[in-house]
């Protein structure tokens, strides 16, 4: 095992925490880069201490780690993932999250000696490669964007609508708007449930839509709540848009 | 690691069955209702499959059987040559009942118990009038005279309704007989799904493993705790294999709720706070077994854990008109997709199961949601 191979821990509950300390410190050659309790803050710190290997726990509040490791995914140059859970209904999910591993709590000193081993010898290219899931398959609750060199998260319920330009998509939330890295079709797939198309470059959600007007003879437009601006409506997707919004 | 291995075979090979889009993981309730569906599909109708070879092969004997029976009955000399001439016709009839039933049984599944009986009772009575002209036919061979008296069948009546008489008395009792195993084979089949479903809900993998893996933690950090929580978890599971339908003491069990409050204290923290306000119940009070806990472990599971700072769960009790009223009050994570999950309404109607077993009607658990509080009150009478 190369010299150093650095770890973070995400667990939210201490004994769990300490014990997985406990334990990467006892593998020879392993260290523990970091400790911490929720998703946005491992984002942070991986984003901080680079480490090669994230011990990730699969339920925890607020963010899980199916989540956290798909914000990871996107990644220049993502760590390995090791998921850990004490039971193992989510095992589908984390295999679809492309994790380089899945322990089992309490877990076993041999099987985590593997698990890092394991990780430590996958190159970049192929760690780009795992994490990158071919098919989302829960909507994430937060999008991550990158601003100067950090990753920012936004939730999805502050998020107004998506519009894409010729590269990059727009997000437009309640704290303004920042540039995301993601083709439109896959966001609107992602969030087919909560968004809808309002015409062909943007994605609107429903549950911002103050009320769909006339204006002039046959065209539409979106009012959003807390945006000045009307969002024009193709069309073609006024029926639908009218029908999301009676679900509503 | 060895388990990538496996890891991406399990993968690849679940790659089929992953779903498109947005399905949720799989939920043992949501896999129930599927099952009984099953079953309903199939087996969910009294009157047996009579194209089944087995069947089939009853009916020879029971046809038989009645042979024997009316040979013996009747006062002749030659017992075998009437033994064979009743058994010939009782065959026919048989089998030709059990073909008319075969094709009718998928119309008649879709009518009511006293229906489809009713309709079983006329198809076979038409079912022996035919076979009884039949084998007068065959008796008296084919001339003029007898085919007359078919068609005017004023000469086989004695006949025709001492057979009908005979068939309509077999096929009662084959009805009743149907029925009660078909009665029994379902009520065995429910209480197989309800024990598996009970132990389901007393026993939380996820808080087993958590526990488990709490208790590794501390055996090194903290070895008295760690003692202590081997201790608690012990008791707690004892209660759960205990019979449930036998009654505690109110004070036993919250003693246990408050055990179990112990253990998950250890792992989750300042992010626990339960508040017990419970002084006014009668401590000696009857409850059945495993009542009380489980509101709490449900609070905790799906109000506490989801919520990044954790709350306060109360636990408060009173007693109403000679009726004992448990409410336990939690927090809700505003994004309630977590506390959404299926096992939440396993627990909760077993619960409420138990509490109908026991006190009937006068036992009663009641839900109220509010946008961020979750509020589950039971109710029973006060008995020692």
């Amino acid at each position: 095992m190369s010299a150093g191979l650095s770890v973070l821990i995400v667990d939210d509950e201490l004994p769990a925490r300490e014990r997985l300390q406990r334990l990467v410190s006892e593998v020879p050659g392993c260290a523990v880069a970091g400790v911490c309790a929720n998703g946005p803050d491992a984002l942070a710190l991986v984003h901080k201490l680079d480490p090669a290997v994230v011990l990730l726990d699969i339920r925890m509040p607020g963010m899980t780690g199916i989540e956290v490791a798909r914000h990871l995914g996107a990644l220049e140059s993502p760590p390995a993932i090791v998921f850990t859970t004490a039971y193992d209904e989510y095992a589908l999910e984390a295999f679809e999250a492309q994790a380089v591993g899945y322990l089992l709590k309490p877990v076993r000193r041999e099987r985590l000696e593997v698990a890092l081993k394991h990780a430590s010898r996958l190159s970049a290219a192929q760690l780009h490669r795992l994490n990158t899931p071919e098919q989302p398959i829960a909507a994430r609750q937060h999008v991550a964007v990158r601003v100067r060199d950090e990753l920012k998260l936004i939730p999805l319920k502050s998020i107004r609508y998506f519009e894409a330009d010729q590269k990059y998509v727009t997000v437009r939330h309640t704290g303004g708007e920042d540039l995301l890295d993601e083709p439109l079709k896959q966001l609107e797939e992602e969030f087919a449930r909560d968004f809808a198309r309002a015409h062909r470059s943007v994605l609107v959600a429903i549950a911002h839509i103050e009320a769909l007007e006339r204006v002039g003879e046959d065209n539409y437009a979106l009012r959003l709540r807390g945006e000045a601006e009307p969002l024009a409506v193709s069309r073609r997707q006024v029926a639908e848009l009218r029908r999301r919004l009676q679900k509503a | 690691m060895s388990k990538t291995g496996a890891a991406e075979r399990a993968a690849s090979a679940l790659q089929p069955l992953a779903p498109p889009a947005d399905t949720s993981p799989p939920d043992t309730v949501g896999m129930a209702p599927a099952v009984s569906r099953l079953d309903a599909s199939d087996d969910d109708f009294f009157i047996p499959d009579f194209c089944a070879t087995r069947m089939v092969f009853a009916v020879v004997l029971v046809a038989e059987l009645l042979a024997v029976t009316l040979s013996l009955a009747r006062p002749t000399a030659d017992f075998l040559t009437e033994l064979a001439r009743v058994s010939m016709f009782l065959q026919w009839l048989g089998l030709t009942s059990a073909a008319v039933l075969c094709y009718a049984r998928r119309g008649l599944k879709r009518l009511s118990v006293a229906r489809s009986s009713l309709a079983v009772f006329g198809l076979l009575a038409v079912n022996t009038a035919v076979i009884s002209e039949l084998a007068l036919w065959f008796e008296t061979g084919f001339d003029y005279a007898t085919v007359g008296a078919v068609l005017a069948p004023s000469a086989s009546w004695p006949f025709l309704l001492r057979n009908i008489g005979i068939c309509v008395i077999v096929t009662a009792l084959l009805l009743r007989y149907f029925f009660v195993t078909h009665q029994w084979h379902t009520h065995v089949h429910a209480e197989a799904r309800s024990r598996i479903q009970a132990l389901q809900a007393r026993i939380r993998p996820h808080f087993l493993f958590n526990s488990m893996n709490t208790i590794a933690a501390l055996t090194r950090s903290d070895p008295a705790r760690a003692e202590e929580a081997v201790e608690d978890l012990a008791d707690l599971f004892r209660a759960t294999l205990r019979d449930s339908h036998s009654p505690l003491r109110l004070k036993e069990e919250l003693e246990l709720t408050r055990i179990y409050q112990r253990i998950e204290v250890l792992r989750l923290g300042d992010r626990l706070k339960v508040t017990w306000n419970v002084a006014e119940l009668p401590m000696r009070a009857l409850v059945p077994g495993l009542t009380v806990q489980p509101l709490l472990e449900n609070a905790i599971y799906h109000g506490i854990e989801p919520l990044p700072d954790g709350g306060t769960v109360t636990v408060a009790g009173r007693v109403v008109n000679g009726e004992i009223e448990i409410v336990v009050t939690n927090p809700v994570a505003l994004d309630g997709a977590v506390s959404e999950r299926s096992g939440n309404r396993l627990a909760l109607d077993n619960i409420r199961q138990r509490l109908a077993l026991a006190y009937g009607a006068r036992g009663s658990l009641n839900v109220e949601q509010q946008p961020e509080q979750y509020r589950v009150t039971i109710r029973f009478p006060f008995s020692e």
